[in-house]
């Protein structure tokens, strides 16, 4: 009971922690991970969209990339909980996407490139 | 006619990875470049995305990254009394055409030549004595040695963000790397990709008998990377598509992830893709070559394109024939030994095992290259060949017995199919280990290139005839390094092994190793070689041959680490002295 009682606080904690806690730098760092498809800075790549400016985009919407169908029909818009969910396992948030990378294991981690994802323009 | 064209400062014939390097070099120092490629242009984000990528029917079994030999291929025989006859569909070995080459396909084994190898001749005549080497065996010293090549080896490192353990860092021996390596003025770029259960296995049971494992040195990043020309890498993601596929993961490295970002920015550069160089224009009194002549492959409009510096950057083969169709250069003679264009066809003498260790689970679907443990004990001069009856050697390695969907090795009289084919596949394929061997090949007189007299390409030139065959010092080499190899096996205590040697006569079937060397080799004397030490023409001085084809023979290890050292080298001696001073580089 006892343990539950402590899952549950964690769990409470962790939505309530606002975005603006997550570490930015640390995001930059993590993604170096996402830069050899991305581009430095979001730029574009040469395998991945540019990201500038992906809060708040349509997924799927740019013209110059040939977008998964999957990711075509998601229907979603960016937001930071979307974003994280994606990061995090892309494959669970938008089944058949075609980018090649298996998700964040920390979710502390995916904050913060998400965060960092936000200052890109 | 052909269609003359505006001149321009330099013209490479060929993408792949020395095209790209020296067409980058040169632009960097203020040159027109003009890349031509016969193939079709290909680009990761267009050509190499997932789930097309992992297509092991296209890509492994159809072969779409070779050259096409329904336009050009070569003609084969095994000596020099039979009728050599066309290959038409590749198989020993899989030169790869369009922009990126073969070093798109490539497995990405990154390798340094020892020392002594740049002076073999030399050293084994001061270690056995020069009546020990055989008078048919045509090796020689290369014109260059390690220590000048270093700083281009790593500078090469650095550009594909290979991954490795150095060994010998500045002269001074490193536990855990390959003790018995030239010195490295750095540490690789990037720690080892991880190792696989089978070769850790590997290492352990080497160590036991005294031999020095260390992880396979390979341009696969571990890590997110950022090379010498700015552009980022990823990491690897042991997905097990590497060899005659792309990289999804922009961690394997290629002339096209690279250096080709760089290039497309440069308006100093111009790539030209289908576009087949048949000939280049030669002028011989003057010791200098025009320019080249060309095929657009989707016209079959033909263009003149002079340019100031010609630079052959294509395959083993097509750099040979170029030579050979323009008259450059003294043809060799294998009846008289005279004569030195396609002189010393060297191959990689590869030979190995496979071992299953029941109700061990390898985990055989996640793979890289990469995940290979080696020992280096038994190569070139690093044992004592005295007694022996041959030169040379190579490295060993293990690691899982890959291929996704191919690979799938079952002991020797498992059942070829039915029901009991597939109960053996359950029970051995996640516990298969795969072990090579990666065999030196001594040049030898009667292995070379010449032009085919019957057969020709699409466009009507003769097609190169390859007269090769596995000879008596290199098939001894292999069977005792096999023995050698053998005895770690042992110690690992398998349930099954075999081992697998080379048949006495080479055979265009099954793949063996797409390591071809020689037919342009490098040395000392125009005499002795095609090319100077700069891989500069001693006919033509505005003629720059790049690639395994100066190789004077072939060592124990993968040629390109090597060709992009080399490619850097007569690069900087092309920028550095010969565009202030166009003339022989050395002088005859």
């Amino acid at each position: 009971m006892h343990c539950r009682f402590l899952w549950a606080g964690l769990l409470v904690l962790s939505l309530a922690t606002p975005a603006a806690a997550a570490d930015q730098a640390h995001g930059k760092q993590l993604y170096q991970a996402c830069a050899a498809c991305h581009g430095a800075e979001g730029k574009g790549g040469s395998l991945g969209p540019n990201l500038a400016g992906v809060v708040g985009r349509k997924a799927g919407s740019l013209d110059d990339f040939r977008y998964s169908n999957a990711m075509k029909r998601s229907d979603l818009v960016w937001d930071d909980g979307n974003l994280r969910d994606y990061v995090t396992n892309p494959q669970a948030k938008i089944k058949g996407n075609r980018m090649p990378f298996s998700g964040v294991a920390n979710p502390g981690d995916a904050d913060d490139i998400v965060a960092y994802l936000k200052t890109l323009k | 006619m052909a269609t003359k064209l505006k001149e321009v400062d330099a013209v490479m014939v060929g993408m792949g990875w020395t095209g790209a390097i020296m067409a980058r070099e040169l632009t960097k120092a203020g040159l027109t470049v003009v890349g031509l490629e016969r193939g079709v242009d290909r680009t990761p984000g267009e050509d190499f995305t997932l789930p097309g990528v992992r297509d092991e029917l296209r890509y492994v079994q159809r072969l779409e990254l070779m050259q096409d030999n329904s336009t050009d291929t070569i003609t084969f025989r095994n000596a020099p009394a039979e009728t050599a006859l066309p290959i038409r569909r590749f198989g020993a070995f899989l030169p790869g055409e369009g922009v990126g080459g073969s070093g798109i396909h490539w497995g990405g084994l990154h390798w340094r030549f020892l020392p002594t190898d740049f002076r073999i001749r030399s050293a084994l005549a001061e270690r056995y004595g020069k009546q020990a080497i055989p008078d048919d065996m045509t090796i020689q010293d290369w014109p260059v040695s390690y220590e000048e090549l270093e700083t281009h080896y790593d500078r090469f490192d650095k550009l594909c963000g290979v991954s490795g353990k150095a060994g010998n860092l500045r002269g001074k021996i490193v536990d855990g790397g390959n003790p018995f390596e030239g010195p490295r003025s750095d540490e690789y770029p990037n720690q080892p990709i991880k190792s696989s259960t089978p070769g850790l296995m590997f290492g352990e049971a080497a160590r036991g008998l005294g031999y020095h494992p260390f992880p396979i040195p390979i341009s696969i990043s571990s890590a997110p990377y950022t090379n010498v020309e700015g552009l980022p890498l990823g990491s690897c993601e042991y997905c097990g598509f590497c060899n005659r596929t792309a990289c999804e993961a922009n961690a394997k490295a290629s002339s096209i992830t690279t250096v080709m970002p760089a290039l497309r920015a440069d308006p100093k550069f111009e790539l030209r893709a289908r576009s087949f160089v048949t000939r280049l224009i030669y002028d011989k009194a003057a010791k200098k070559v025009q320019g080249v002549v060309y095929t657009d492959l989707r016209t079959g409009e033909e263009y003149e394109q002079p340019a100031g510096v010609v630079v052959l950057s294509a395959f083993v083969f097509g750099n040979t024939q170029m030579l050979l169709l323009s008259g450059i250069g003294e043809p060799y003679d294998h009846a008289t030994g005279k004569g030195i264009v396609g002189k010393n066809y060297a191959y990689q003498f590869e030979a190995g095992a496979t071992a299953w260790f029941e109700n061990r689970e390898f985990n055989v679907f996640m793979d890289s290259p990469g995940m290979s443990v080696c020992i280096d004990d038994f190569n070139g001069e690093n044992f004592d060949h005295g007694g022996l009856g041959f030169f040379g050697g190579g490295y060993f390695t293990c690691s899982n017995a890959s291929g996704v969907i191919g690979g799938r090795p079952l002991p020797h009289g498992s059942p070829r199919w039915g029901a009991g084919w597939k109960q053996a596949t359950a029970k051995w394929y996640n516990s298969a280990a795969r072990f090579n061997t990666q065999g030196s090949v001594y040049s030898h007189r009667d292995n070379y290139l010449d032009l085919d007299p019957t057969y020709r390409d699409a466009l009507g030139r003769p097609l190169v005839r390859l007269t090769y065959n596995g000879t008596e010092n290199d098939h001894k080499m292999s069977r005792y390094v096999v023995s050698k190899l053998e005895g770690i096996i042992k110690a690992m205590n398998p349930t099954h092994y075999e081992t697998h040697l080379r048949p006495r006569n080479f055979t265009v079937v099954p793949y063996q190793s797409t390591h071809n060397t020689g037919g342009t080799i490098m040395g000392a004397d125009p005499k002795s070689s095609v090319v100077n030490r700069y891989l500069q023409s001693w006919d033509a001085h505005n003629l720059f041959v790049q690639g395994a084809s100066v190789f004077p023979q072939q060592h124990g290890y993968n040629p390109t680490g090597t060709v992009g050292a080399l490619a850097y080298w007569s690069a900087k001696a092309i920028t550095t002295q010969y565009l202030k001073n166009p003339g022989p580089l050395v002088h005859a």
